[in-house]
């Protein structure tokens, strides 16, 4: 088989039916092993764009990635925080023990900046992830950012509203995050490389909460509210 | 001892010819007299001679850029070009406004030869494009007099310099319009018959001043050289003649003059991180912008290319006459401290310094921060943003163990809680502080889950307001 034939099979770009290879991309696993084996043990794909759809802010986003910034920010690579929706709060990472110093947020006034900035960021060999909350993005925008994190090799997250879901995208792994019953986040695949979308996991993430389980009314002393037991 | 004197023949067109990106053709003009002064080689193509009115050179060419004759700014132009020269020679005198003396003796034995200071001299005046003549005398005076008359002798023979010398027609020696006039009609041509006067009679005749000029020529009498100080700073100007109107137009003037940084950065073996540019426009107030890199940089690339983005970004404000360029500050060159041998890899701090470098060119510095927690009990001033500026200092390990539980998210302002939280999980937390600065705080914190399924910081004040201050991303 030819060179490029050899390389697409190799990264995973052409689905081979039956046969599902193991990716020799080194990947970015999640730090969830629930995850990372419904994903195939690919992780957050190196080199290519990933994509969380979601409601609202709060729901665990940040913890599903919180493996990957504590990792990566100690082995001295750099992550990007392009428009975030809210304050990073450095105490809260500090306390996960996020590097800070790795740490770079940036705010852009136009679309065209970000587009501009984000491809600064995925090309430099600096990047280790860059995770951007764009307001919008036309296909062909997405496209011109893969193509930049393929040039960088660095892993490029884009936070989008969930209802982007049904628009297609040129990103090599979507996940839906829906919140679930209790403090858990549901990941719903929709796409990813070399493999069938369609799985879902539900990862516990009580530890938010400053707590592991157990009765989550025995912790408050006393509310102002009517008693929640009643 | 041997002199070296260089006379450049048209300094300010030759600055001109070099900022300008088009091949038009200059003029130097007299104001008063509104004729022309000297012209370039095109110019000089298309018909134009010194000395002809202005309205004949505009006829003959409409497009012809014409700069007034501006002393100050010749002044300005030489100590510019004493700057790189003194890579080459030290104890330099300046002759404004077009010429430039060296002692020689000195520099014959560094550079091995007259020949070969001359061919290192030339070509650097050659990689300036500068039309110059260059002269060798045996005293200061006669290297001036000889570079001006046009007689490129370089030699350190002292008996061909004499014979030079005393070629030298009257008019070019110097003198006196009035006392050439006369030496003139008492039948002398050259200054070699002048010298050969008796020198009393010569003074009772003439003047007292004109013997010390002649002594002066020829070595009798002391003449002592002021020698130029190079600046500590780097200043470079280019000056258009006719206003730019495109930042192309700039880019252009400005990669030389970026060169010429890196070379100057080059012999003093050290870095810069921040470059001041002026654009100086016509009765308007000047344009001044700072270019700063994040790491000591010299390469002139490198700051071609954030100049670049910055011009992008900010359009003109008017046509520029002239530019700018300042340093003055100086940084230890960096040496890459783990860099591998061959130089394959990448250097890490390198491209981040690139990186960063264009980011703030393009976005503005304040808009790309690092977070740090801060020591305040109130959440919104537990965290602080800085600029990013240099990389190399390590914070404190922050001890992880006794942070408070905070969420990841803040709020930039608390908002107020519009739904009831269906699951509360912890709290309260009470937080008081403040009451030293006037921003007082008073609030107990809860942690609890909305009905979309968001964990929400939120707080009650004393006044009974609920709030959501952050969310558990």
């Amino acid at each position: 088989m030819s060179d490029l034939l050899n390389s697409l099979l190799r990264e995973a770009r052409l689905w081979q039916g039956h046969r599902q290879h193991a990716i020799s991309h080194s990947p970015e696993p999640t730090g969830f092993p629930m995850l990372d084996g419904q994903l195939g043990g690919l992780g957050w794909p190196r080199g290519a764009l990933s994509e969380c759809l979601l409601e609202a802010a709060g729901i665990g986003e940040l913890q599903l990635v919180l493996p990957l910034v504590r990792r990566l920010t100690h082995t001295q690579r750099t992550v990007f925080w392009v428009n975030p929706p809210f304050i990073p709060y450095a105490p809260a990472l500090a306390r996960e023990g996020v590097n800070l110093d790795q740490l770079v947020v940036i705010e852009t006034e136009s679309p065209q900046d970000t587009l501009w900035t984000l491809e600064n960021c995925l090309r430099s060999p600096v990047t280790g992830l860059v995770m951007a909350w764009p307001e919008r993005l036309a296909s062909r925008d997405i496209r011109r950012l893969q193509l930049a994190a393929e040039a960088g090799q660095s892993t490029c997250i884009l936070f989008r509203h969930r209802h982007e879901a049904n628009q297609s995208s040129p990103a090599a792994l979507r996940l839906e995050l829906v919140p679930g019953s209790d403090l858990s986040i549901q990941v719903n695949i929709l796409k990813r490389r070399g493999g069938w979308p369609g799985q879902n996991c539900i990862l516990p993430m009580e530890t938010r909460a400053g707590q592991a389980g157990g009765d989550p009314s025995a912790r408050i002393l006393q509310g102002p509210w009517p008693d929640p037991r009643s | 001892m041997l002199w070296l004197y260089l006379h450049f023949h048209h300094l300010l067109l030759d600055h001109i010819a070099r900022s300008r990106e088009d091949q038009a053709p200059l003029a130097i003009i007299s104001e008063p007299s509104r004729r022309v002064l000297q012209a370039c080689p095109r110019a000089m193509h298309q018909g134009i001679r010194p000395g002809i009115p202005l309205k004949t050179a505009l006829n003959l060419a409409p497009e012809l850029v014409m700069v007034q004759a501006d002393d100050e700014q010749q002044k300005r132009i030489l100590e510019q070009q004493a700057q790189w020269l003194y890579r080459y020679m030290d104890r330099i005198t300046l002759y404004p406004p077009d010429g430039l003396l060296a002692e020689a003796g000195s520099l014959r034995r560094l550079y091995g030869g007259l020949p070969q200071l001359r061919e290192q001299l030339t070509r650097a005046l050659e990689e300036r494009c500068l039309n110059t003549t260059i002269t060798t005398g045996s005293t200061p005076m006669a290297a001036r007099l000889l570079a001006r008359a046009g007689m490129p002798i370089f030699t350190g023979e002292q008996q061909l310099l004499k014979e030079h010398l005393e070629q030298l027609p009257l008019e070019h020696a110097g003198f006196e319009p009035a006392t050439v006039q006369r030496l003139v009609r008492l039948g002398l041509s050259r200054l070699g018959e002048v010298a050969a006067l008796p020198a009393a009679e010569l003074a009772r005749r003439l003047a007292p001043e004109t013997l010390v000029h002649l002594q002066k020529v020829q070595g009798q009498r002391p003449d002592p050289q002021s020698c130029w100080q190079p600046p500590r700073h780097f200043h470079q100007q280019a000056d258009f003649g006719l206003a730019v109107e495109k930042t192309q137009g700039l880019l252009f003037a400005l990669r030389r003059i970026l060169v010429e940084l890196e070379n100057d950065l080059l012999h003093r073996q050290q870095d810069t991180d921040s470059l001041v540019l002026i654009l100086r426009h016509h009765q308007q107030a000047p344009t001044r912008m700072r270019i700063r890199t994040t790491g000591p940089e010299h390469r002139a690339e490198a700051f071609l290319n954030l100049l670049r983005i910055r011009l992008e970004q900010q359009p003109l404000v008017a046509p520029v006459e002239s530019l700018e360029l300042t340093v003055t500050r100086f940084l230890e060159r960096h040496t890459p401290a783990d860099g591998d041998l061959l130089g394959d890899g990448v250097d890490q701090e390198e491209a981040w310094h690139t990186l960063v470098s264009r980011l703030q060119a393009r976005l503005g510095e304040q808009t790309i921060r690092h977070l740090a927690p801060a020591a305040d009990h109130r959440p919104e001033r537990a965290w602080n943003a800085r600029e990013i500026r240099d990389r190399s200092r390590s914070t404190r390990e922050a001890d992880v163990e006794h942070l408070p539980l905070r969420p990841l998210w803040l709020m930039r302002q608390p908002q107020p809680l519009r739904v009831v939280p269906d699951t509360w999980f912890a709290g309260p937390e009470r937080i008081s502080g403040g009451w030293w600065d006037g921003e007082k705080v008073l609030r107990d914190y809860y942690i609890a889950r909305l009905p979309e399924g968001q964990l929400a910081w939120v707080y009650r004040d004393c006044h009974d307001g609920w709030f959501v201050h952050g969310w558990f991303g």
